[in-house]
């Protein structure tokens, strides 16, 4: 009777000991970043608590450097043996130089710097002008450098609204009389960002460079290094002005190519040098000295005055592509849109045709399409990116062009054609749109086009 | 080298052992493992900074300071690299199959292994990576192995890429090939419980052992490479990298010993540092020995949790094991049992095939043969009787006309009671020197002699 009691009183010691553990792990008393102890059954491990991913799972990051997960169910005991304090920077203070220019760097999101934490393996992006001449020291003999966040977000995730702030950026640092200025970006999205900051900055009279990475800056290997110090190098050394992207040439460390803001498509996921220009050529080449050799005629600087020509954020345009099988409740989709782009197979198609049986859901596309186009605006692009929209070689394209479909003989990337639509819709009534979507405005279209374009 | 005694010196010594996969594949891609001899499609430069911490270490930033103008040319190829090695492109999920033979080392070595593996980016800076960082998980922890001189404590068991391979360097640029880049290498750290010369060799060695058990370990010159750790009473702990050779083990530790004995009588003070293995067994200065590891997480690969995969981890035989079962099912030398099992020889497959063909005969014949593209024919020859081991060489050359071959024994006999008709005078070796000569071959030594015992 006695032992039994005494078996039943140690279980509940256990117990109480155990709730008691459970319910300080619960109050969260050790914190990412603290450096504990971790006792499971039979062993002991020391180091720091590294956020984790997965609930059922402690990360801890030992002594070595490695990280290792702990099943928290194993986990008998945690104990704090030091508090994470975050180790104050140590960073120098900046120095104006008189015979140098000034750059205003804004950000939009993607990293162009990053720190790591050795102690909690974490990285963290940067923004400051001080923080980004620690990382990349060369740019302090480049230029004097003012640094801004606008935003801090995937590029995925930018909206029209993003766009007008950050135009108005651009338009305050101008006014500050900068002499040049480098937007961040993240890299799938840019070469929007890109054409509708073309289109909102006229009469814009300095360089505007986008700049991204492919490689993560939290890798010694990034691409923003030399993308950066290209788009530095090309604003102080040249009198070009206008909107343009900034990336590798190559795959090698060697040059940066100066990509013209409206005709620029990311043609790879993953590679240094995604960004190509279609149905053109690049602006520029900059060297990894910072040798700079034109390649197109360009837009100088002039004493002309920015106005804003901002996007109606509550515009909706679609995209839609057009593939086999179509159905017609793919165009019914937009009938409440503003505007839609087309992406058209080939000269600029779609399966529009009743030929058979089999064929009876194209004709009723073709009634949606010409119902949809007597509402909105509705512009044609092709689908294979080089080379342009040409509805008069077929009898599906001049059935598309009875329809109103626009975008004839224009070579306007869809991406473009997308931003563009919106933003003359944002600025013009409804039938100076449909005159405007097929003239150049801002060297969107290119009437000319030569071989060495797709080579 | 006068006797030391170890004990009294407080010699602690750990290994550190790189055994290098033969998997399919690479650690984060599909390309295969192979190096290439042959000149490179294409070369593309790169230049590398640091990502530097939160607080700005003094070393990391010397280091780029002092590498800043420096460049690299990666040697590529159209099909037997891509992206991944160039860095141009993010990492595939880890191999399974190097994952699986880590697994079951981890095992074999009684370590435990972690609940969820966590791939680590260690940044390196040398050019031999080309994102800067070396991919390394932590794999299993806290094992041990019985050996003669005791048991030692494995502190450690991790999987990691390969570095490139370097071709080339110069005073402005390094030349690295692409073909190593990410062949997976299982690293071992022992814990420093190693207290004398020879018990480091032996433990290498049962490593090795341990390591080949699995039949996945390269098998090529420098794909196993062993780092000593050691310190003693009064020095301070030196890490001696690239110890090719075995042997060379208990002579690279007793010269460093002897060196740290010198600067000790001489009064100067011993710096911890990372030290190379010269071809002779004395060590150079390579570099200090760095401070904390600077590894972070490599946010491209997720992690894996290890309880379903380590439930289904099977464990090879061990290679001493194979061996003895071999010698003791057939018979065998230990020298032959030994090759069969370093050239993975399924003897039990061939050995049931070709009963006909005695054990040693087999054996040997595989050995030396197994890579040759006629081996399975020219065995069924012999098996059947068509050849004999006599010609086996040229038989698996293409050099023998067959229709010659194994002629009808009657033949022989008769020409054989010819001989000895006429002359009776000639000894067994005389008659056995001329029939040889005109049917090696078509028939065995052995059968020769017993027919001429015979009619003699």
């Amino acid at each position: 009777m006695l032992l039994k009691f005494n078996i039943y009183f140690l279980e509940y010691k256990s117990y109480l000991i155990y709730s008691f553990l459970l319910w300080l792990m619960k109050k969260n008393i050790c914190e990412a970043g603290d450096y504990v102890e971790i006792s499971t059954k039979d062993e002991k491990f020391k180091g720091c608590l590294i956020p984790s991913t997965n609930k059922d799972i402690y990360v801890l990051k030992l002594d070595s450097g490695y990280n290792i997960g702990i099943n928290k169910n194993k986990i008998k005991k945690i104990i704090r043996l030091k508090k994470f304090s975050a180790k104050k920077e140590n960073i120098g203070k900046i120095v104006q130089k008189k015979n140098l220019r000034t750059i205003s760097i804004l950000h939009t999101g993607g990293t162009l710097a990053s720190r790591v934490s050795y102690e909690t393996g974490a990285v963290s992006a940067k923004f400051t002008a001080e923080e980004i001449l620690a990382m990349f020291p060369e740019l302090k003999e480049i230029a004097n450098v003012h640094s801004h966040l606008v935003s801090n977000m995937f590029s995925e995730d930018l909206r029209f609204s993003h766009y007008n702030l950050i135009a108005k950026a651009v338009q305050k640092e101008v006014e500050k009389g900068v002499h040049g200025i480098i937007i961040t970006h993240g890299t799938d999205t840019m070469h929007y960002t890109a054409a509708a900051l073309s289109f909102i900055l006229q009469d814009l009279n300095i360089p505007v460079i986008l700049v991204g990475a492919q490689r993560s800056s939290d890798r010694g290997s990034s691409d923003s290094g030399l993308n950066l110090l290209c788009a530095a190098n090309f604003i102080v050394k040249t009198n070009f002005s206008g909107v343009a992207i900034c990336m590798h040439e190559s795959m090698s460390d060697e040059n940066c190519l100066i990509l013209p803001g409206l005709k620029t498509r990311k043609l790879h996921s993953s590679r240094r040098d995604a960004f190509k220009a279609v149905n053109t050529l690049p602006v520029a080449r900059v060297s990894k000295q910072g040798k700079v050799d034109f390649i197109s005629s360009y837009e100088k600087r002039s004493s002309k005055k920015l106005k804003l020509k901002l996007i109606n954020e509550k515009l909706k345009i679609g995209l839609l592509k057009s593939h086999p099988h179509m159905y017609a409740n793919e165009i019914k989709t937009y009938s409440n849109f503003d505007g839609l782009v087309l992406e058209g197979t080939g000269l600029g198609h779609m399966p529009i045709n009743k030929i058979d049986n089999l064929t009876k859901e194209n004709e009723v596309i073709y009634n949606e399409l010409s119902k949809l186009s007597k509402k909105i605006p509705i512009v044609m692009t092709t689908q294979t990116l080089f080379g342009l929209v040409n509805m008069n070689v077929y009898s599906t394209g001049r059935k598309l062009l009875q329809a109103g479909i626009l975008g004839n003989y224009t070579d306007l990337l869809a991406e473009t054609a997308f931003i563009k639509l919106a933003w003359l819709l944002s600025n013009y009534n409804k039938t100076e749109v449909r005159g405007l979507v097929n003239k150049n405005l801002r060297g969107e279209i290119n009437e000319k086009l030569n071989k060495e374009f797709l080579e | 080298m006068e006797t030391l005694n170890y004990k009294e010196l407080g010699l602690k010594a750990g290994l550190e052992v790189h055994f290098q996969l033969d998997t399919k594949e690479k650690l984060f891609c599909h390309c295969l493992t192979n190096l290439i001899e042959r000149k490179p499609d294409f070369t593309i430069k790169r230049f590398l900074r640091p990502v530097l911490s939160e607080i700005l270490e003094k070393d990391i930033v010397a280091e780029f300071e002092e590498s800043k103008n420096r460049y690299s040319i990666y040697e590529a190829y159209n099909n037997e690299t891509c992206l991944v090695e160039l860095d141009e492109c993010p990492p595939y999920e880890l191999n399974e199959e190097a994952l699986e033979v880590a697994l079951q080392v981890a095992k074999l070595l009684n370590a435990k292994v972690v609940d969820e593996i966590q791939v680590m980016r260690k940044q390196v800076l040398d050019y031999s990576n080309t994102s800067g960082f070396q991919r390394s998980s932590l794999i299993a922890y806290n094992g041990y192995i019985e050996i003669k001189h005791g048991r030692v404590g494995i502190a450690s068991i991790s999987l990691e890429e390969d570095a490139a391979r370097k071709m080339q360097e110069g005073k402005e640029h390094v030349v690295y090939r692409l073909d190593r880049l990410g062949i997976p290498l299982i690293e071992i750290a022992t814990k420093a419980d190693i207290n004398n010369p020879e018990q480091a060799k032996e433990v290498a060695a049962y490593l090795g052992m341990i390591l080949n058990s699995t039949g996945k370990i390269k098998n090529i010159l420098g794909s196993i490479r062993q780092d000593v750790n050691l310190s003693i009473k009064n020095g301070a702990r030196t890490e001696v990298k690239g110890v090719q050779e075995l042997s060379l083990i208990p002579l690279v530790i007793k010269s460093e010993i002897s060196r740290q004995l010198n600067l000790i009588k001489n009064g100067k003070k011993i710096q911890p540092e990372v030290r190379a293995a010269n071809l002779d067994g004395t060590t150079r200065f390579l570099r200090p020995l760095p401070g904390a590891s600077r590894m972070y997480v490599e946010t491209d690969v997720s992690q894996i949790l290890t309880k379903d995969l380590v439930k289904d981890i099977r464990l090879p035989k061990l290679i001493y094991e194979q061996v003895n079962e071999l010698k003791n099912k057939y018979n065998l030398s230990n020298e032959l049992s030994n090759e069969i099992v370093k050239q993975k020889i399924d003897f039990e497959y061939y050995h049931n095939k070709y009963k006909n063909i005695k054990v040693g005969i087999l054996s040997g014949m595989l050995i030396m043969y197994k890579d040759e593209p006629n081996i399975i024919n020219t065995l069924d020859l012999l098996n059947s009787g068509k050849i004999t081991k006599d010609v086996f060489d040229e038989a698996i050359h293409g050099n023998l006309d067959l229709s010659k071959t194994k002629i009808d024994i009657k033949k022989i006999e008769d020409e054989l009671k010819k001989i000895i008709e006429e002359k009776p005078e000639l000894s067994v070796n005389a008659i056995m020197g001329i029939l040889m000569g005109k049917y090696k071959g078509k028939i065995e030594g052995s059968k020769l002699i017993e027919l001429i015992q015979k009619h003699k």
